[in-house]
């Protein structure tokens, strides 16, 4: 199966170097695939055992003193060497967790079964604290770097993975996202910022997970917000208005319709027929569009998309946290035992 | 390819960094990948060398012209490494590098990679360091030209703006990227993005200016749900909202001409929900029907659910106007009384 070949014995397909820094995002891609597949029962335990050791390898733990705040997971061991026989990063003041790469650490630990035992849940808590802006929103590392609702999303997740939400100002993040609601109800990257499929998802899951939609958005917002969402679909969806439609819309704008309770209002046929016609026929997998070539990224989204229709053959998967309900519900079995 | 050495882009021979001189002092540092490395990535040899010798730099914190060189070749291989991004920073500083030739740097980067946001964090961090917005609105405007929807783009530009109030001359910018393209969504969110910041939405005139303009638009492509939406996005500022007598009278005229534009009909749609005329509530009913069996089949399913939202105001018309009547004329009762 070409999907197999990109998670451990073969080579990811498209443009590699450029994945490098964020390898493990890559590495969800696949797992997650997989699982949504059905066929990560395929990997024996012993090498997803090894999967969630490589995992755990890209923690960052807190310095002597107790500083948490690079904490959390990055995306790749590029800057890791070997010292005395350990794997240790070549300069401590680089090592710095990355929200994305948290998230999907933890996501993909939960979908091979791993019961998070051996993360530090203290420290990446301090970690995604110290990412959190004055406005509200989170950058993604303390590198350096942009601050959007991608990384509110990510944080969201974390602290709803991990049960603890004491390391975010929530009225921050709520006004944060109630900011980036613009004019056609749709959300933005930040406020005053073009409405984007995949930005309004992350504000609505983030909205869900904290348990404050109703809370946020009126009820007639919540009806924009619909319908500003199934204006989205052309026969498969598309980002943003007059834009071209996208594979991994099917994803973005089909899961916050998911969690809008809206989305039996989706013209099945016509997003499968749009979905299935970026299929790769030689390599399998899905591309944005038609005739190009496909990625780890649209691939699996591709896929929870079909899914959500109910795709014969495919795991369910959960709209707000983006892995199958079997690891969400494992994840809540693990919530009753701490 | 020899093992040694490889052709650059540009055709200079590319020479390894384990084969120069220069580097001789400097221990190469590899790369641990651990025992069972998930989605492990085919570094080519050149790869290899260059982190090989970025790793070394880190560890040794080194901090020198030689290492800023080398920067630029790892982030050439990779422009989405922000580790190496935030060394180069440290570098620029620490070896007070003059910025305005990092700019140019990064505005060739952009060049190459429209939609990397690693580099676009550099230009605004660069940008901060300098405190001068000289630049940005021309080099923006070309990169809006080679794609005038690159979100990247327009963040960077709204963050400009805000940043150094350079709000004058947009609202034209806007209408001639609008003049090029009607449909361009992102220009239409820049303009409102301006109306908003210029406190044009708190004066009626104003407004309705920006509607006229709007309507313009829409009579020019009535399918073009940007210019839909950017007016009903000033209507949210109006006293009247969707029942703005200037819109009522366009949507009416547009719909007697037999426009059937599914942005015309959904307006219909909601200014009877909105509104008290019983029967704009019946042709709201029909509107539902034909847009769900024939001008926008692909939501079907959305514009009977429409049709079950018009019924029930229809309804709750109905209870309240009872209402209204038992309490006229319990009201009769008791003045006959």
């Amino acid at each position: 199966m070409a999907w197999k070949s990109c998670s451990h014995s073969g080579r990811v397909a498209v443009d590699p170097i450029v994945l490098d820094s964020t390898r493990l995002s890559i590495a969800f891609f696949s797992i997650s695939g997989l699982e949504v597949l059905g066929a990560l029962k395929d990997i024996n335990d012993d090498n997803k055992k090894s999967m969630c050791n490589w995992i755990y390898g890209l923690q960052i733990h807190p310095t002597e003193d107790g500083d948490g705040s690079q904490c959390g997971f990055q995306g790749t061991d590029t800057f890791v060497t070997l010292e005395n026989g350990v794997a240790t990063n070549c300069n401590k003041m680089f090592a710095n967790g990355h929200l994305a790469m948290t998230y999907t650490g933890l996501a993909s630990l939960l979908i091979l079964g791993d019961d998070l035992s051996r993360v530090n849940k203290t420290a990446v808590i301090k970690g995604v604290a110290a990412l959190q802006q004055e406005d509200g929103s989170f950058a993604a590392t303390l590198l350096g770097s942009e601050n959007d609702m991608r990384f509110v999303y990510c944080a969201c997740c974390i602290c709803y993975i991990l049960q603890d939400w004491s390391g975010m100002d929530m009225e921050k993040t709520l006004s944060y996202i109630r900011n980036s609601f613009s004019y056609d109800s749709g959300f933005g990257q930040g406020p005053d910022l073009e409405s984007h499929g995949g930005v309004t998802y992350c504000a609505v899951a983030s909205l869900v997970l904290m348990e404050k939609l109703t809370e946020t958005l009126s009820k007639k917002e919540i009806e924009g917000l619909r319908r500003w969402a199934i204006m989205r679909q052309v026969s498969g969806f598309q980002g943003r208005a007059n834009k071209q439609e996208d594979t991994c819309y099917s994803f973005w704008v089909g899961a916050t319709l998911k969690m809008l309770d809206f989305y039996e209002i989706v013209n099945f046929e016509e997003n499968r027929k749009y979905i299935m016609s970026t299929q790769c026929s030689i390599m399998g997998g899905f591309s944005k569009v038609r005739d190009v070539n496909p990625d780890p990224l649209h691939s699996y989204l591709g896929l929870c998309g079909l899914s959500f229709m109910g795709e014969e053959g495919l795991e369910q998967v959960h709209p707000a946290l983006n892995i199958s309900m079997r690891a969400a519900d494992f994840l809540h079995k693990l919530h009753q035992s701490w | 390819m020899s093992e040694t050495s490889s052709e650059g882009s540009d055709g200079d021979r590319w020479v390894f960094y384990k084969d120069r001189p220069d580097w001789k002092d400097v221990t190469p540092v590899k790369q641990e990948e651990g025992p069972f490395p998930v989605v492990s990535i085919a570094y080519n040899a050149k790869f290899k060398d260059v982190y090989d010798y970025m790793r070394a730099v880190l560890k040794s914190n080194e901090i020198s012209e030689r290492a800023f060189h080398l920067t630029k070749d790892a982030l050439e291989l990779n422009p989405a490494n922000y580790t190496v991004w935030q060394y180069r920073r440290l570098l620029l500083k620490d070896l007070n590098k003059d910025l305005r030739e990092e700019f140019q740097y990064v505005s060739q980067l952009i060049d190459e990679y429209p939609k990397n946001y690693q580099i676009w964090h550099h230009r605004m961090v660069m940008v901060e360091w300098m405190d001068d917005p000289s630049m940005e609105l021309d080099f923006l405007k070309e990169a809006l030209y080679n794609d005038p929807k690159n979100y990247h783009a327009w963040k960077h530009r709204q963050w400009v703006i805000k940043k150094f109030n350079l709000f004058e001359n947009e609202l034209e910018y806007t209408e001639s990227l609008i003049g090029d393209d009607l449909r361009n969504n992102s220009a239409w969110n820049q303009r409102y993005f301006v109306v908003l910041h210029t406190g044009k939405l708190s004066e009626p005139d104003q407004i309705r200016k920006e509607i006229s303009f709007a309507l313009k638009a829409i009579l020019k492509t009535t399918l073009n749900e940007s210019a839909w939406n950017y007016m009903r996005g000033l209507l949210i500022h109006t006293e009247k909202g969707v029942l703005e007598a200037e819109v009522v009278e366009f949507c009416e005229k547009l719909y007697a001409s037999g426009n059937k534009s599914p942005h015309l009909l959904g307006m219909l749609i909601d200014m009877a929900v909105e509104g008290d005329d019983p029967k704009l509530d019946e042709r709201a009913l029909q509107i539902c029907r034909e847009l769900a069996n024939r001008y926008d089949h692909v939501r079907a399913k959305y514009w009977n659910y429409m049709e079950t939202i018009v019924k029930e105001k229809i309804a709750a018309t109905k209870v309240a106007d009872q209402k209204a009547t038992n309490a006229n004329e319990a009201a009769s009762d008791v003045k006959n009384n």
